[in-house]
C-alpha cells in the first residue's frame, strides 16, 4: 500500500530537569508569530491540564507544542496543511524544521532554565487514521522510507525503532538512539 | 492550488465518506453532502460570505478570535498573512475556527467518547471542551475538515446541525435525569423528542437569533436551569399524569431576563405541539433586523405577556396534527438505564482526607440505592484526548457506560456501584482527573474569553486559572459555607458562564487608567443557581483583573466572619448592603500607576500589555484626569447608588437614577469636545446622538448600536413609571450603557495617541 505522507507530526523529546517556567515558552512562541511565513495565529496555554499539551502555537501551515502528552515533555511540530512532496523530502524537511526551531528554542535568551532537547529520542507520528491506520501494514509501508531518513541522520544501527502498540492511538514510532544526539549534531547531519 | 494539494484534500474526505456515508441517518447524510458543496461553491466564488457564514453557523463552525486577519501583539495590530479567500464577512477562509458539536440532554457513550478523542487529536489541538450548555467543542479547526468530522460524528449518532446561528440550538436538560433522587420523573426522553422534533424542523428556520431550550426534573435544585431558557420545562405530575411546568422567554444575554411561566401542567403529548406553535410565533414575529432585540424574550416584552400567550395558543389551535407529538410516549422506556454493576453498600467516611473530601464534593447518590454518580471535574472544562479515552474505558468497566457533560464544564458518570467509588477513583487519579470541588468555589466556570472568541474583552479563562490554582491550593481548608458558592467567569458581558446566575460573577470589561486601557472585570453578587437558575446577581463594580483574586478571599472571609446562622450568600450580600462590600474592597481595587507596576497592564493568562504604551508623552498615570474621567466616575456613582435604592426597596428612585447615570455617562463624553455641556436631558441626547450615533464613534465594534438604543429607550420614559421587574433589567441596561462609554473612552484614547504617535514621528 502506498501511502502519500500528510499530516505528519514529529515530537522531539527535552531534558525534563530543563523545561523550566511554561511562561517562558508562552512568550518565545509569542514572539514567533509577528511577519512569520508559516501563518501563526495565537498561543495557548493548556497548563491545567494533566499530560497534554501545556503551551500551543497555533499556525495555518504548521502548529508547534510545548508537548507532555504521555508524560514526556518535548516539543511538538505539527504540519497542519497539505504538502506537496514526496515522502522522502517530505520526512526530512520536516524534521529538519522541527530541529531548526528546536536550535531557536535552545538558543533563546528568554529563556531562565535553557531548554536542552534530546535529537536522539523522537516521535513520528502521522496524524490522520484515514490514511495511515497504526497497524503493521502502515509501518511496512513506511519503514523504508523513514529508515532512509534515519540512517542518514543517525547512522545504521545506530536507533531503535518500534510501533506504538495501541490500536486507539494514532501511527506513531518512536525512534531512540543508542547515544546522545545534540540538535546541532541532527542539523549537520540532515544538511 | 496545487493538484496534490486538491488531490490530498479530496483523498482524506473521501477515504471518511466511503467508509461512513451509510451510517449517517439518510437525512443526515443530505445535509453533510450539502455542506461539502457549499464549501466547494464558496471557494468558487458562487455564494456570498454573509450567506455561507450563516450556512457553517447552522453546522456548528464557528469564527474564532484573529479570523478577521489582525492581531494584537503588545505593541501594536499586525495583520496575519491569510491568502486572500473569505468563510464570511470579515471573516478569512484559513483562519482557524471552532466547532461546537451539540450533545443532547448532554448524552455521551464510550464510543462517542473516543471519537471526540480522535477528532481532537486530527483536527483540532488535542483538547476537548465541554462547553456550559452540555456541548463540546473543539478549536483551531480549518473549515475544509468539517464534512469528514461531521461523517464520523454522524456515523455514532451525533450531528453538529444547529448547534449555532438562528435555530434551535442543544436541548440541554439535567445531568441527574433518571437518577436524581428529587426529580419528578427522567425528563430525558422528552428532552430527546424535542430535540428530534425540532431539528430542521420548517417552523424553526426563521429566527432572528437562537432559541434555547432546557428540561428539569425538579424545581428546587440546579437541574436544567429553566429559568435562564427560551423555552423550559420543568417536570412534574397531576392526578398521576405526567406533564411539565412550561416557561418561555429566559436567557442571560447582556440583560437577563427571567423566564416566564406559561401553564403550570402541559401534558406530555403537547409538548411538541406547543413548542411547535411558540417557535412559529417567533419566527412570524421576532425581530429579524435588530440583532440585539431579536430573542424571544424582547417579543414577550414588546408583544406584551397576555398577547403572546393569546397569540401562541391560537396558533396551537390550527396547527396541523402531527403523528410526533405523541408517537415517542410509547418509546420512552428505552431511556431507562440499567445498572452493569451490583448495587454497593452505603459509603462511609475512610479517614484518607483526601479522598473523603473528593467524596463529599464529586459523589451524588443516586435514587437507585446502593449506585452513585460521579462527578468528573475538569479544569476550565477541558480534557485532553488521552484522558477521554481513559475515561470511556472507566464508564465501560464501572458502569453502563453512560456518561452526560455537565454545564458546569465537568462529565458525570452515572450508576457507579458504591462499593465501586474507591477504584474509579484511584482510575481517576492515574490521569489526573481525581480533582475535588465540583459544584464550589474550586470548580470556576469560564467561558473561552479572548483566548478564542472574538466578542471576549478580558481573559475569564486566565483568571479561571488563575482562580482555581489559588483556591485549590487551600482545598479542604476552604471554610464550607465559602466552599459552596459559585464563581463564573464571562469574557464580555454576553454571559455565556452564566455570571448572572452564581453567587460571585464576573464579566470583562476594560477601563481607561491614566491612559490606559487596562483589563477589568465587573462583579456581579448574588445570583442565584439553584431554583433553575432563580435569581440573577447585580453588577456591584468594576475591579482590574489582576485584583480579583484578592476581591474574592476578601469577600469569602467576609462572608464567611459576617454571615448570621444558614444565611445564604445572596441574603448576607442583601443585608449587608453593596455600599459596604464595596468599601471593604476599595484598598485592594485600586489600579498602580503604570510605571510602579505594569503587572495590571497585562491579562491573565498572557504577557502581551493589554494597552498601547504611551511611547511618546510618557506622563505619570492618574496624572492625566480628563472632564471625561469624571463625568464617568460620577455615572459610576449614580448607578452604584441607583442599586442601592432598589436594594433598599425603592425601585421608584432606582428607576431615575439610573436614567440619571445614562445621562452622565453621556455627557461625560460629550465633554471630550463640548466641555461646557449642561445635564439637561434633551440637549445631552440630542448632541450624543448627533456626535456619537449618527457618526458610529460610540458604537460597539460587534454588539453596534445596542447600547445608543437602550439610552434612547431610556430617555423616552426617563426611569419614570416603570414597574419593579423592568426597573431590575433597566439597571442591567444602564449597566451596559455606562460600561460602553468607558469602552467608547478607551477607543478614543487609543486613537488619539495613535495620532500623536504618529504626528511626534512626522
Amino acid at each position: 500500500m502506498a501511502i502519500n505522507l500528510q499530516n505528519i507530526q514529529w515530537k522531539l523529546h527535552l531534558d525534563e530537569a530543563t523545561v523550566g517556567d511554561h511562561h517562558d515558552w508562552f512568550k518565545v512562541f509569542g514572539t514567533w508569530i509577528p511577519g512569520s511565513p508559516e501563518v501563526f495565529v495565537d498561543v495557548a496555554d493548556y497548563s491545567h491540564v494533566t499530560n497534554g499539551p501545556i503551551i500551543f502555537l497555533s499556525g495555518h501551515n504548521e502548529a508547534y507544542t510545548l508537548d507532555n502528552t504521555t508524560g514526556r515533555l518535548g516539543l511538538l511540530y505539527e504540519r497542519r496543511q497539505p504538502v506537496e512532496t514526496e515522502n522522502p523530502e517530505t520526512l526530512k524537511a520536516s524534521l529538519k524544521t522541527t530541529l531548526t526551531h528546536a536550535a531557536w528554542i535552545e538558543a533563546d535568551a528568554t529563556f531562565k532554565v535553557k531548554p536542552k532537547f534530546f535529537a536522539g529520542d523522537v516521535k513520528f507520528i502521522v496524524n490522520n487514521r484515514a490514511i495511515a491506520p497504526n497497524n503493521d501494514e502502515t509501518l511496512a509501508a513506511l519503514k523504508p522510507e523513514l529508515t532512509a531518513l534515519f540512517d542518514a541522520v543517525y547512522g545504521a544501527g545506530n536507533y531503535t525503532l518500534e510501533r506504538e502498540q495501541d490500536a486507539r492511538q494514532r501511527f506513531s514510532v518512536y525512534v531512540k538512539t543508542k547515544a546522545p544526539v545534540s540538535v546541532a549534531e541532527a542539523l549537520a547531519k540532515l544538511g | 492550488m496545487s493538484a496534490k494539494k486538491e488531490l490530498y484534500t479530496s483523498d482524506a474526505a473521501k477515504i471518511w465518506k466511503e467508509r461512513l456515508s451509510d451510517k449517517l441517518p439518510a437525512e443526515w447524510r443530505v445535509n453533510v453532502d450539502e455542506f461539502e458543496s457549499d464549501i466547494a461553491l464558496k471557494k468558487l466564488g458562487k455564494i456570498d460570505h454573509k450567506l455561507f457564514a450563516e450556512t457553517r453557523l447552522r453546522m456548528g463552525a464557528y469564527g474564532q478570535r484573529y479570523d478577521n486577519g489582525h492581531r494584537y501583539d503588545g505593541k501594536e495590530v499586525r495583520p496575519i498573512d491569510f491568502p486572500e479567500a473569505f468563510k464570511g464577512p470579515d471573516t478569512y477562509w484559513d483562519a482557524p475556527g471552532m466547532e461546537r458539536i451539540k450533545l443532547p440532554w448532554g448524552g455521551l457513550n464510550p464510543e462517542q467518547m473516543e471519537l471526540f478523542a480522535d477528532l481532537a487529536e486530527e483536527y483540532s489541538d488535542g483538547i476537548c471542551h465541554v462547553t456550559t450548555r452540555q456541548a463540546i467543542q473543539l478549536h483551531y479547526i480549518h473549515i475544509e475538515n468539517c464534512p469528514s468530522m461531521f461523517r464520523r460524528l454522524g456515523a455514532l449518532n451525533i450531528t453538529t446541525r444547529e448547534a449555532c446561528g438562528n435555530a434551535v440550538r442543544n436541548v440541554s436538560a439535567d445531568p441527574m435525569a433518571g437518577i436524581s433522587p428529587t426529580e419528578a420523573f427522567d425528563v430525558t426522553p422528552y428532552a430527546q423528542a424535542l430535540f428530534e422534533f425540532l431539528l430542521g424542523h420548517p417552523d424553526a428556520q426563521d429566527f432572528g437569533r437562537k432559541f434555547k431550550i432546557a428540561l428539569s426534573g425538579d424545581k428546587a435544585g440546579a437541574s436544567g436551569l429553566v429559568n435562564i431558557h427560551d423555552l423550559g420545562l420543568i417536570a412534574t405530575i397531576k392526578d398521576g399524569k405526567r406533564g411539565f411546568e412550561y416557561y418561555v422567554g429566559g436567557g442571560l444575554g447582556a440583560v437577563p431576563y427571567a423566564a416566564k411561566l406559561y401553564s403550570d401542567f402541559v401534558p406530555e403529548d403537547e409538548i411538541l405541539p406547543l413548542a411547535q406553535a411558540i417557535c412559529r410565533i417567533y419566527g412570524r414575529f421576532g425581530e429579524k433586523k435588530k440583532r440585539h432585540r431579536a430573542r424571544i424574550k424582547f417579543l414577550i416584552a414588546d408583544m406584551g405577556w397576555e398577547k403572546f400567550k393569546e397569540t401562541v395558543a391560537a396558533e396551537r389551535a390550527i396547527l396541523p396534527h402531527d403523528e410526533r407529538w405523541s408517537s415517542y410516549i410509547k418509546d420512552i422506556k428505552k431511556f431507562d438505564e440499567q445498572p452493569a454493576t451490583k448495587p454497593g453498600k452505603p459509603l462511609l467516611a475512610t479517614g484518607d482526607r483526601e479522598y473523603d473530601f473528593w467524596v463529599k464534593t464529586n459523589v451524588k447518590a443516586q435514587k437507585q440505592e446502593g449506585y452513585s454518580a460521579v462527578l468528573i471535574t475538569l479544569p476550565l472544562g477541558d480534557a485532553t484526548s488521552n484522558q477521554m479515552r481513559a475515561l470511556a474505558d472507566i464508564a465501560r468497566k464501572y458502569g453502563p457506560g453512560t456518561v452526560r457533560t455537565v454545564v458546569e464544564q465537568n462529565l458525570i458518570l452515572r450508576w457507579v456501584s458504591n462499593d465501586d467509588v474507591a477504584a474509579v477513583y484511584q482510575e481517576l487519579k492515574k490521569i489526573g482527573l481525581a480533582l475535588p470541588g465540583a459544584e464550589s468555589i474550586l470548580d470556576v466556570t469560564a467561558c473561552p474569553g479572548t483566548d478564542t472568541c472574538k466578542l471576549g474583552v478580558s481573559s475569564s479563562r486566565g483568571l479561571a486559572g488563575e482562580l482555581r490554582k489559588r483556591l485549590y491550593a487551600k482545598g479542604p481548608d476552604i471554610a464550607d459555607a465559602a466552599r459552596a458558592l459559585r464563581i463564573k467567569i464571562s469574557g464580555c458581558f454576553n454571559s455565556c458562564s452564566h455570571h448572572h446566575i452564581a453567587d460571585i460573577g464576573f464579566y470583562g470589561i476594560s477601563r481607561n487608567v491614566g491612559g490606559y486601557v487596562v483589563p477589568h472585570f465587573q462583579l456581579t453578587l448574588g445570583g442565584q443557581f439553584e431554583n433553575n437558575g432563580g435569581a440573577f446577581g447585580i453588577g456591584t463594580g468594576g475591579i482590574p483583573s489582576k485584583a480579583v483574586p484578592a476581591v474574592v478571599e476578601r469577600l469569602t472571609e467576609q462572608f464567611v466572619a459576617n454571615r448570621q446562622e444558614n444565611e445564604k450568600f445572596r441574603e448576607w450580600v442583601e443585608r449587608t448592603g453593596k455600599a459596604t462590600i464595596m468599601q471593604g474592597l476599595q484598598e485592594l481595587i485600586a489600579v498602580p500607576a503604570y510605571d510602579a507596576d505594569k503587572s495590571y497592564y497585562v491579562d491573565w493568562g498572557d504577557v502581551r500589555e493589554y494597552s498601547v504604551k504611551d511611547k511618546g508623552i510618557g506622563e505619570c498615570a492618574g496624572e492625566v484626569v480628563t472632564l471625561t474621567d469624571f463625568g464617568l466616575k460620577a455615572a459610576d456613582r449614580e448607578l452604584f447608588d441607583a442599586q442601592l435604592k432598589f436594594e433598599k426597596g425603592d425601585a421608584a428612585s432606582a428607576g431615575v437614577m439610573a436614567y440619571r447615570a445614562m445621562v452622565l455617562a453621556a455627557q461625560g463624553l460629550l465633554k471630550e469636545k463640548h466641555p461646557y455641556i449642561s445635564e439637561e436631558p434633551e440637549l445631552v441626547m440630542e448632541t450624543f446622538t448627533k456626535d456619537f450615533h449618527d457618526t458610529g464613534l460610540f458604537h460597539d465594534p460587534y454588539a453596534g448600536p445596542k447600547f445608543y438604543q437602550y439610552y434612547q429607550q431610556a430617555h423616552a420614559h426617563k426611569g419614570e413609571g416603570l414597574d419593579k421587574e423592568r426597573i431590575a433589567l433597566f439597571l442591567h441596561e444602564s449597566q451596559l450603557f455606562v460600561e460602553a462609554a468607558h469602552s467608547c473612552y478607551a477607543r478614543m484614547s487609543l486613537t488619539a495617541k495613535k495620532d500623536e504617535t504618529e504626528e511626534a514621528a512626522a
